[in-house]
């Protein structure tokens, strides 16, 4: 080996070293998340992430920054019908929520080849139809963020082995991180189902799960597993396209099934916001969606009792993790 | 839409009593086993890896051992016209699915299949259980069928 090749190999174990910090310690039940082999994990990473996601001056009029439309106390959503952009556009899609997002096989409603948290990101900080950050492509990051002191420090730590300014690149690598690290997994149903704690769920929650997970009503054919998603990947999990569903129930299209993972917390709910609770997205369901052409034959209908209805309700609150909601490690950093 | 309220009612009503098995169709004799008739018969474990990488045991009774209570050919018996039978698995809540005889019979493949009434040493959650059959060579859940009711056996060549 050359010495040219001996450092650059020193230089990249030194770059691996520098990214092997991470533990997920993930609860029981949760599976590694797939990473891209060249954004690693690291604790300086996330916190970079986590600075930036929280950063207003990611957008063109410091009024906007991730966390608006992805708000910790709704779960990553942002309560409204549709997201609202900095200059006030309005998205034609309701804000989804990043909860788990590690684990998406496709991350946006209706796009299955939108994969990777990276170049996600990119569409909203420099998408022009609608408008929601409002950056102008051949700007970079923002220079108010690649000069600011505390941004060059969190940099240099987040990406040792690179000399030079602040990267646009880097950023979205870090903001991607942190999102990842967004994990939902201490909801009462998890106490239960996985933790064995009988006594975290109501015998109502439980007769609930009962009827989702039923052939009838076969909610869980497209909100089934650990994360109530079918479009799902991670380690040891062959990559395979996304799923994705032509309902009905909302404006015509074939989207993607979302985790329910505190869907009590997430509404408006569909694609395009237009249900405004969970009885609502119910009883369009029973109605047997949309019967439009296409439409997934999974969703033909069903009759609830009242109490049924009120069961499944109850399971889907179970799905709320309190805790996630106000976790200071996914805060606005202070 | 009848069909659920249907399976509202049974529901509550089989919660509250023992649960069982049935063994219909082409055998020799029907027979409808108790839940606790299980707990006696020789057992078997069954140990599915989760998406985490843990393992959950299923503990229960081989479908072949059910269904030769009700007298059906297995072993050197399953010859012949035997071989063209099927066994039609039903659920409470309507879910049904199907498996040959054949590949239920452990002299004749290497399958593994049981109707497990315990995970990990504890009953099945209320949504698998009370029996649920666990095919442990399959590579999906989907012939995994919960809430288990009753073995239909059919002969199909006449």
């Amino acid at each position: 080996m050359t010495r040219k090749k001996y450092a650059a190999a020193l230089l990249f174990a030194g770059a691996l070293f520098a990214q092997s910090d991470w533990n997920w310690n993930l609860p029981k039940g949760f599976p590694v998340p797939l990473l891209p082999a060249d954004n690693l994990m690291s604790a300086a990473k996330v916190e970079l992430g986590r600075y930036l996601f929280y950063d207003t001056r990611l957008s063109v009029n410091g009024a906007t920054a991730c966390a608006t439309c992805h708000r910790q106390e709704l779960a990553f959503t942002d309560g409204r019908v549709t997201a609202i952009g900095a200059t006030g556009e309005h998205h034609t899609r309701n804000a989804m929520s990043l909860v788990n997002v590690a684990y998406s096989a496709s991350l946006t409603w209706s796009d299955p080849h939108m994969r990777e948290l990276e170049r996600q990101a990119l569409v909203p900080m420099f998408g022009e139809q609608p408008l929601e950050m409002g950056l102008r492509r051949n700007d970079g990051l923002p220079r108010a963020i690649a000069s600011d002191p505390r941004y060059l420090d969190l940099f240099a730590r987040a990406f040792p082995a690179e000399a030079g300014p602040p990267t646009l690149e880097n950023a979205v690598k870090a903001i991607a991180a942190f999102e990842r690290t967004i994990i939902s997994a201490s909801s009462s149903y998890d106490r239960y189902h996985y933790g064995g704690d009988n006594s975290a769920v109501t015998a109502a929650a439980r007769r609930g799960e009962t009827l989702f997970f039923s052939q009838p009503l076969s909610c869980f054919r497209c909100h089934g597993g650990f994360n109530f998603s079918d479009a799902i990947q991670y380690q040891n999990r062959p990559r395979h396209e996304a799923s994705m569903h032509t309902t009905g129930v909302a404006s015509p299209g074939i989207f993607k099934a979302p985790s329910l993972r505190n869907v009590a917390v997430t509404g408006p709910y569909m694609h395009d916001g237009s249900l405004p609770s969970i009885e609502a997205v119910l009883d369009r369901y029973a109605a047997g969606g949309g019967h439009v052409a296409g439409q997934d034959p999974l969703i033909g209908g069903f009759t609830l009792t009242a109490p049924q209805r009120s069961d499944l309700i109850e399971f889907l609150h179970s799905l709320t993790d309190a805790a996630l909601l106000h976790d200071p490690r996914f805060s606005k950093p202070q | 839409m009848r069909y659920i309220a249907v399976f509202a009612f049974s529901l509550s009503a089989a919660l509250a009593q023992e649960a069982s098995i049935s063994i219909t169709g082409a055998v020799a004799s029907p027979v409808k086993l108790q839940l606790s008739e299980l707990a006696s018969m020789p057992r078997q474990t069954i140990t599915l890896t989760e998406p985490d990488g843990s393992k959950d045991e299923y503990e229960g009774v081989a479908v072949i051992d059910l269904l030769k209570k009700a007298g059906v050919p297995t072993g050197s018996k399953l010859r012949g016209k035997a071989l063209t039978t099927y066994i039609l698995a039903k659920a409470h809540d309507g879910y049904q699915v199907l498996y040959s005889l054949a590949e239920l019979d452990p002299d004749l493949t290497q399958g593994k299949f049981i109707v497990a009434d315990k995970r990990n040493g504890k009953p099945l959650f209320d949504y698998q259980g009370p029996l649920r059959i666990v095919a442990g060579t399959d590579k999906e859940a989907a012939r995994s069928l919960r809430m288990l009711e009753e073995l239909e056996v059919v002969q199909l060549k006449k």
